[in-house]
C-alpha cells in the first residue's frame, strides 16, 4: 500500500525529470523549422499521454496490494511469452517482426518481456532450498526462452538486454563468481572463435581460472570440453547462416560496415552531436535535425538532437541526471532486504543503465551498437510504459519495507 | 548504508561509465566541436543515389519504340529554403505550383528526407534559359539534367512512365524507390517494370570545401547503378505503322497480326488511339476531356476489351462437333431455310435464302448459322463450355501486358446465376454455337485461336517480349517461359477446320473472297457480330497466310462498322499482300547494334549524368554547393 513516510521522493523526482526532458526533446525533435516557418509533427503531444498513462500506471501499481503484485507476475509472464510466439506471425517492418500494430498503437512484446522476465526470474532464483547451481541453471533458462524468441524476430539489441540483466541477478543473488564465469564463458569462446590463437589463450586462461577457484577436476574437463565443442561448431554455424543473416548480425556488431545504411546514421548523429560544441545551436535550431540527414531522429537518435541542439552543457546535464537516478537505483537495491525484490531491483537497474549508456554511446559513436532506445527520453509509448513500470516496481519495493523480514 | 557486493559492483560500473561517456562526449563537443561544426554547417557528409538510366524499348529490328531524351528538371532542396512564401509566389507563377502544394511537399512526412525534390520534369530549353537569372534569388531551386521518356508512335503495348505517386512508393517501400523516380503505369512499362528499371547506386561524399576527403568511413560504401535492361520486343515497326495507317479513319476497333512460327506479336493496333508522350507532362483539362471522350482512345481494344465474336468463332463450335464425334467431314446437318425452329422460336440464319442441307467445311465457308445450331442441339452446354476453355479462346492469354481481359463463355452454373433457372436454355445455346449472345473474346484471343489452327492445333502464347539487352540480361525463358500446349484437337479435326477456312477465302461463295494475295495461299472466317453498342454489327475478320510454311495471322475488329466480309476483309487483305510483298525484308534479321553486340559487361557502364551536376545548376557559388545532387538515405 502507499505509505508516504516510506515513499522514495527522489526516485520519483527524478524518474519525472527524465520523463520531462524526454518530452523536450521529443518536441524538438519533431520539428522542421525551415526559415520563420516551422512544423512539429504530433509525437510530442503523444508521448505527454503517453508519459500520463505511464505515471498513473505507476500509481496503481503502488496501490496494488503486494499479495495480487505477486499472483499477476506469472501468468503475465506466460502471455508475454505467447505475444512473443505470435508476433513472429505478423507482416516484417524493415526486415524483422517486432511489433503488433493496432488503431495506430504500436505493441512491442519484447519490451514487457524485459521486465516481466526479471521479476520472473528474480522469484525463481531466490527460493531459498534451491543451491547455487539450481539457482544459475533456473535462471538461464527462464531467460533463454524470451531471448530465443526475440533472436528469431530478430532484434540483436533486445537479447543482450536480457543476458546483461540476468548477470545482474545473479551477482545481486550472491551467487559464486566461477558460474559467472562459466554463464560468459560459451559467449566469449563464440566471440575468440574467429582465431585459433585466441581460442587456445582464452581456453587456458578459463582452465587457469576455474582451477584457482578449486573447482572438481570433472567439472573443469566437462567446461572446458563444452568450450572446445563450441568454439568448433561455431564456424560451421556461422556459415550455415544467409548472407543476409550474417550481414545483419557483423552490421549490429560493427554498424561502420555498412556505410550506407546504420554506419552512415551513427556518422550524421556524430556529426550533429560534435557540432552542438559547448553551449549548442539552441532551441529548435538543430540544422542537421532540419535538414533530415537522420531519419526517424525521435527515436534511437534523441540523443543526437539533444546533443546538437544543447551541446555539452546539455549532454552533460541529462548524463548527469540519468547518474543520480542510477545511483539512487543502487542504493534502493541496497536498502531492499527481500531477497526476491532485491534480485528484481538488481535485474531493472542493469536493464535501464544497460540500454541508456549503449544509446548514449551509439549517438555518440563509441559503442558499435545499434537498434536500442534511449530509457525515458526516446519516443515510443510502450517502452516508456514498460521503463516507468520498472522503476514503479522498486519504487512498490521501497514503499513496502519493513512489512516483512 | 548497505557495502554488499551488488551495489559495490554496480556503483563502480555506473562512475566508471560515467566517466567514459564524459569524456567521450568532452572530447566530440568540446575538442573536436569546431570541427564538426564546419562540417554540419557546410554539409559535407551525404548520400548520393546514382539513377540507373531506363532500359529502351526497340522492335525486332532494333528500331526505337522507348528511349530516353535528355530533359531539364527542377529540384527543391527544403533544407535551404528561407522565405517560404515567395519561393511559393515564383512557384505559382513560372510553374503553377501553389502555395499548399508546396507547404505539403516541404512538411509532408514522405517528403522528410534530404533527398531533393524534384517540383517539375520536362522543363522545355526556353525556360531554364528565361528564369536561370532569376533563380539566383532562389538557391534552394536548382535546375539538373535528367532524361525523360520519349515514344516513338501512338500505341497501346508500351505503356507509359510517370512520376511514382504515394501509394506506389509505400507499396514499393523496400525496393529503393527514389521519391523523385518514374515508375511504368500501364503497358511494358509496367509490365516489366523490373527488367527495365536496374538498380540506383550509391555514392558517398564526404569532402570539404578544398576537396579534400574526410576520411570518415571505413569503408567505401559506393556502389554503382546497374542500369536496365532493354527490352527487344516481336512488333516490327514497318507492319505496325502499315497497319495503323490502313485502319479506317475515325473507326474504332484493332488490328492484331502475329507470328505463326514463334506466337509474338508483329502489329498491335487499337484505335483510336493516344500519344504515351502526353503523359510525359502535365496533362491540361483539355487534353484530359480528350482523352476521355466517349471514343476511349486510353482504351486497349485488343486485349482490354472483350467482345461478341460472331462467326469468327464458328471453328470452336465446329472443333467440339468433329471431337465428339457427332459429325464427321461429310455429315450433313439439318436444311437451312433462312432459319432453324428451336422450341417454338425461329433463329434466323444470316442468310434469309437459306443454304439448305451442308457439310462442315461448306457451312464455313458460306457461315451457315443453321449448321451450328443444328450442331450444338445435340451437345450439353457444359461440355461446349468446357471446350471452348479448352482452346483457351475464352481465358487471358497471358500476354506481357498487364490488364488483359478474360473473354466469357457461360456454362450451366453462369445461367443458374443469372437467369435462376439452367434448363430450357436451348435458345441461348443456338446463339453460343454462332458466336453471339452471351459469348465475348478480345480480339487477341481470336488472333491466338487462329494461330493455332495454323500450326495444325498447337497453342503457343502470344507475347511482345522476345529478348532483353544489357548487362545481366535474362533470356526470354528466363523471364518468363512461354506457355506452349496442344489443343484436344485431332490431326482429322484440325484439317477440316482449315479446309473450311480455306474455301472461305478461295472457293466460289465463300464469304471472304475479298482476300486475293498474290504468292500465297489465304486462310480466313468472316464475323458479323450483332452487339448491344448499335445497329449496325461488328465487322470481324481473321485469316492467316501460308507460303511454304504458315506466316502470319492477322486480326482485323472494328466496331459497329458493318459485315466483316465487306468491311474487315479488305484491310486484312492489305496487311497479307503488304507482308507477302516485303517478305524477304520482314524476314530478314537485323544485325544487333553495335552498342549491345559486345557481350563484355563494360559496355553498358554509362551513368545517366556523367557530368557534374554543379555544371547544371543555377551559379550561386557557395562552399560545398556542388555537394547537393540528388540523394537519399
Amino acid at each position: 500500500m502507499f505509505n508516504r513516510k516510506k515513499f522514495d521522493w527522489n526516485l520519483a523526482v527524478l524518474l519525472l525529470i527524465l520523463i520531462c526532458m524526454g518530452c523536450v526533446a521529443i518536441f524538438t525533435a519533431s520539428t522542421t523549422t525551415i526559415g520563420q516557418h516551422s512544423s512539429t509533427e504530433n509525437h510530442w503531444w503523444k508521448q505527454i499521454i503517453f508519459a500520463g498513462i505511464a505515471i498513473g500506471a505507476i500509481l496503481l501499481l503502488l496501490k496494488l496490494p503486494m499479495p495480487i503484485f505477486d499472483i499477476v507476475v506469472l501468468p503475465l509472464f506466460l502471455a508475454n511469452l505467447l505475444a512473443l510466439v505470435l508476433v513472429l506471425f505478423t507482416p516484417a517492418v524493415n526486415g524483422s517482426h517486432r511489433w503488433f500494430s493496432f488503431l495506430g498503437l504500436n505493441y512491442q512484446p519484447s519490451e514487457s518481456a524485459k521486465l516481466f522476465t526479471i521479476l520472473m526470474v528474480a522469484r525463481i532464483i531466490s527460493k531459498d532450498h534451491l543451491n547455487k547451481l539450481k539457482q544459475v541453471l533456473y535462471g538461464v533458462g527462464l531467460v533463454l526462452v524470451p531471448m530465443l524468441l526475440i533472436i528469431i524476430e530478430p532484434d540483436f539489441g533486445t537479447t543482450l538486454v536480457f543476458m546483461f540483466a540476468l548477470l545482474s541477478m545473479l551477482v545481486a543473488a550472491e551467487v559464486p563468481l566461477f558460474y559467472i564465469l562459466l554463464m560468459v564463458s560459451p559467449v566469449v569462446s563464440i566471440m575468440s572463435s574467429l582465431s585459433w590463437v585466441a581460442v587456445v589463450i582464452w581456453l587456458a586462461l578459463l582452465v587457469f581460472l576455474l582451477l584457482r577457484v578449486r573447482l572438481s577436476w570433472v567439472a573443469i574437463t566437462i567446461a572446458g570440453i563444452v568450450n572446445v565443442f563450441i568454439a568448433l561448431i561455431m564456424p560451421v554455424f556461422w556459415n550455415g547462416l544467409k548472407d543476409y543473416q550474417q550481414n545483419r548480425i557483423l552490421t549490429f556488431m560493427d554498424p561502420m560496415r555498412d556505410p550506407l545504411g546504420a554506419g552512415y546514421q551513427i556518422i550524421q548523429s556524430k556529426i550533429a552531436v560534435g557540432s552542438g560544441a559547448i553551449i549548442g545551436k539552441g532551441w529548435l535550431q538543430g540544422t542537421q535535425k532540419n535538414m533530415n540527414f537522420l531519419p526517424e531522429h525521435h527515436t534511437d537518435f534523441i540523443f543526437s538532437v539533444i546533443g546538437e541542439e544543447f551541446g555539452f552543457v546539455g549532454s552533460t546535464l541529462l548524463l548527469f541526471v540519468f547518474t543520480l537516478f542510477f545511483l539512487r537505483l543502487i542504493n534502493a537495491m541496497g536498502e531492499i532486504k527481500v531477497k526476491e525484490r532485491k534480485i528484481a531491483s538488481a535485474g531493472i537497474l542493469a536493464y535501464l543503465m544497460f540500454q541508456t549508456f549503449i544509446n548514449i554511446g551509439m549517438n555518440i559513436g563509441v559503442v558499435p551498437a545499434t537498434g536500442i532506445p534511449l530509457p525515458f527520453i526516446s519516443y515510443g509509448g510502450s517502452n516508456l510504459l514498460i521503463n516507468a513500470l520498472a522503476v514503479g516496481v522498486v519504487l512498490k519495493y521501497l514503499n513496502e519495507r519493513g512489512f516483512m523480514k | 548504508m548497505n557495502k554488499s557486493i551488488p551495489t559495490l559492483v554496480s556503483r563502480i560500473a555506473l562512475g566508471v561509465l560515467f566517466l567514459f561517456l564524459l569524456g567521450a562526449l568532452f572530447r566530440l563537443q568540446v575538442i573536436k566541436g569546431d570541427e564538426y561544426r564546419r562540417i554540419a554547417e557546410s554539409n559535407f557528409v551525404r548520400i548520393r543515389r546514382v539513377s540507373a538510366t531506363r532500359g529502351e524499348i526497340y522492335d525486332s529490328k532494333y528500331r526505337p519504340v522507348a528511349i530516353n531524351i535528355p530533359s531539364h528538371n527542377l529540384y527543391l532542396i527544403s533544407g535551404k529554403i528561407t522565405n517560404i512564401k515567395a519561393l511559393g509566389l515564383f512557384l505559382n507563377v513560372y510553374f503553377g505550383i501553389n502555395q499548399e502544394e508546396l507547404h505539403d511537399l516541404v512538411f509532408q512526412q514522405r517528403f522528410k528526407t534530404y533527398e531533393e525534390i524534384l517540383l517539375v520534369d520536362n522543363i522545355p530549353y526556353e525556360t531554364v534559359l528565361a528564369l536561370s537569372e532569376r533563380m539566383n534569388y532562389y538557391p534552394e531551386l536548382v535546375f539538373r539534367n535528367g532524361t525523360t521518356r520519349q515514344y516513338l508512335y501512338p500505341n497501346h503495348f508500351s505503356g507509359y512512365v510517370g512520376r511514382i505517386n504515394e501509394a506506389e512508393f509505400k507499396r514499393y517501400r523496400d525496393e529503393d524507390y527514389s521519391l523523385n523516380g518514374y515508375i511504368g503505369k500501364n503497358g511494358l512499362e509496367k509490365y516489366y517494370e523490373v527488367l527495365l528499371r536496374g538498380t540506383d547506386g550509391r555514392e558517398i561524399l564526404q569532402v570539404d570545401a578544398r576537396g579534400k576527403s574526410l576520411d570518415l568511413f571505413r569503408v567505401d560504401g559506393s556502389r554503382d547503378p546497374l542500369n536496365g535492361l532493354s527490352l527487344v520486343l516481336s512488333i516490327d515497326n514497318d507492319l505496325q505503322q502499315f497497319a495503323s495507317d490502313n485502319f479506317p479513319v475515325g473507326a474504332r476497333g484493332a488490328i492484331v497480326v502475329s507470328d505463326i512460327k514463334t506466337g509474338g506479336i508483329l502489329a498491335y493496333v487499337s484505335k483510336p488511339d493516344y500519344d504515351p508522350n502526353v503523359f510525359m507532362q502535365k496533362i491540361s483539362p483539355e487534353l484530359w476531356s480528350q482523352l476521355n471522350r466517349p471514343e476511349k482512345p486510353l482504351l486497349d481494344r485488343v486485349c482490354q476489351s472483350a467482345y461478341p465474336p460472331g462467326s469468327v468463332f464458328k471453328p470452336v463450335t465446329a472443333s467440339e462437333g468433329l471431337e465428339t464425334g457427332i459429325i464427321n467431314r461429310n455429315t450433313l446437318l439439318a436444311s437451312c431455310t433462312g432459319g432453324l425452329k428451336i422450341g417454338n422460336r425461329f433463329y434466323k440464319c444470316w442468310s434469309s435464302g437459306g443454304h439448305g442441307r451442308t457439310s462442315i467445311v461448306d457451312a464455313l465457308k458460306v457461315s451457315c448459322d443453321v449448321f451450328f445450331y443444328d450442331l450444338i442441339s445435340r451437345i450439353k452446354l457444359d461440355d461446349a463450355w468446357r471446350h471452348a476453355k479448352a482452346c483457351g479462346v475464352v481465358d487471358r492469354t497471358g500476354i506481357d501486358l498487364p490488364s488483359e481481359r478474360n473473354g466469357l463463355y457461360p456454362n450451366t452454373q453462369w445461367y443458374q446465376k443469372r437467369l435462376g433457372r439452367s434448363t430450357g436454355l436451348q435458345g441461348y445455346k443456338a446463339n453460343l454455337s454462332i458466336g453471339q449472345g452471351e459469348v465475348l473474346t478480345t480480339p487477341l484471343q481470336i488472333n491466338t485461336l487462329y494461330a493455332a489452327i495454323a500450326r495444325d492445333g498447337y497453342w503457343i502464347q502470344p507475347h511482345l517480349l522476345v529478348k532483353t539487352l544489357g548487362k545481366g540480361r535474362l533470356d526470354r525463358e528466363q523471364v518468363q517461359p512461354i506457355v506452349k500446349r496442344r489443343l484436344p484437337w485431332s490431326a482429322n479435326t484440325v484439317k477440316c477446320i482449315q479446309d473450311g477456312l480455306w474455301a472461305v477465302c478461295n472457293a466460289p461463295g465463300g464469304t471472304g473472297r475479298a482476300l486475293n494475295v498474290a504468292g500465297a495461299t489465304a486462310y480466313g472466317k468472316t464475323g458479323s457480330a450483332e452487339n448491344a453498342l448499335g445497329k449496325v454489327t461488328h465487322a470481324w475478320f481473321c485469316g492467316y497466310i501460308v507460303t511454304d510454311k504458315p506466316e502470319i495471322v492477322v486480326t482485323v475488329f472494328l466496331e459497329n462498322a458493318g459485315g466483316g466480309g465487306a468491311v474487315a476483309g479488305p484491310i486484312c487483305n492489305r496487311i497479307m499482300n503488304y507482308y507477302v510483298g516485303n517478305l524477304e525484308s520482314f524476314k530478314k534479321p537485323a544485325p544487333v547494334p553495335a552498342q549491345f553486340r559486345s557481350l563484355a559487361p563494360v559496355d553498358r557502364e554509362e551513368v545517366t549524368e556523367p557530368e557534374t551536376p554543379a555544371a547544371t545548376e543555377s551559379p550561386a557559388p557557395e562552399p560545398g554547393q556542388h555537394m547537393e545532387t540528388q540523394s537519399e538515405d
